[in-house]
């Protein structure tokens, strides 16, 4: 058992180092070409509103890789917290910021060191006044009812326990919060 | 995703597919159609607002 334990720990770290350095590569190198859309042309795809892309950082779309659109039904109201799990460089968070206004806040979490720092640095460039944290999305760095949304693209997936993840998203939800994300699903 | 929402205390649990989601390289859309891979909106409701 302890064996399986430590099997699992193994490939857990392995695996979080390959997304770390798949996810770093699309940011050095949004010009690449991965097995996933990318940038501009996923945001597009994915129906993000034209003007908001057109008025944020380049860098922060240029390194866009998501699975979907968390803020067609997010309902973020002027003055929210909003927690966006995963932020990478920061698109999706500063996007938020434009609902929650000069009285909300946004709070960017992520795995990665120079991400969370790249997210900061495009937040800063769009005037937004997002909040970013290193952390992972099984031990959120924040306190308890905290949050009024949480928004998550395309990383839930990623995780290998799932279950903490979701109960850490209620955990720092404040009563009432809601949570609007978008991820892969298996139906295998 | 649906379940463990559920168990964890959310509630007003709404998903709905992500109509355009697709993989570029064909060959991984192939993969993951055959392993029934699809992007998900979910949104759901923490109990004991107002």
């Amino acid at each position: 058992m302890t064996g399986s334990i430590e099997a699992q720990a193994g490939l857990e770290g392995e695996f979080k180092d390959e997304i770390i350095r798949m996810y770093q590569n699309v940011a050095d190198n949004p010009e690449g070409e991965f097995h996933f859309f990318h940038g501009r042309q996923a945001a597009d795809m994915f129906a993000y509103d034209a003007h908001s892309l057109d008025e944020a950082p380049q860098g922060a779309v240029a390194s866009f890789a998501v699975v979907g659109n968390p803020h067609l039904r997010s309902n973020v109201q002027p003055g929210d917290t909003v927690l966006d799990l995963g932020s990478s460089a920061g698109l999706d968070a500063i996007i938020a910021s434009r609902s929650t206004g000069p009285t909300g806040k946004v709070i960017g979490v992520d795995l990665n060191p120079s991400m969370y720092l790249k997210a900061q640095a495009h937040a800063a460039a769009s005037g937004s006044g997002m909040e970013c944290h290193e952390g992972r999305m099984e031990s959120i760095p924040l306190t308890d009812e905290s949050v009024d949304v949480v928004i998550s693209n395309g990383v839930i997936n990623l995780s290998f326990q799932k279950r903490k993840v979701i109960e850490e998203m209620f955990r720092v939800l404040r009563p009432g919060g809601r949570i609007s994300i978008t991820d892969i699903v298996s139906a295998k | 995703m649906f379940g463990l929402l559920e168990e964890s205390g959310f509630q007003r649990i709404r998903s709905a597919v992500v109509p355009n989601f697709r993989f570029r390289k064909i060959a991984t859309q192939n993969s993951a159609e055959a392993y029934g891979v699809k992007a998900v909106m979910m949104t759901a409701e923490k109990p004991g607002g107002d």
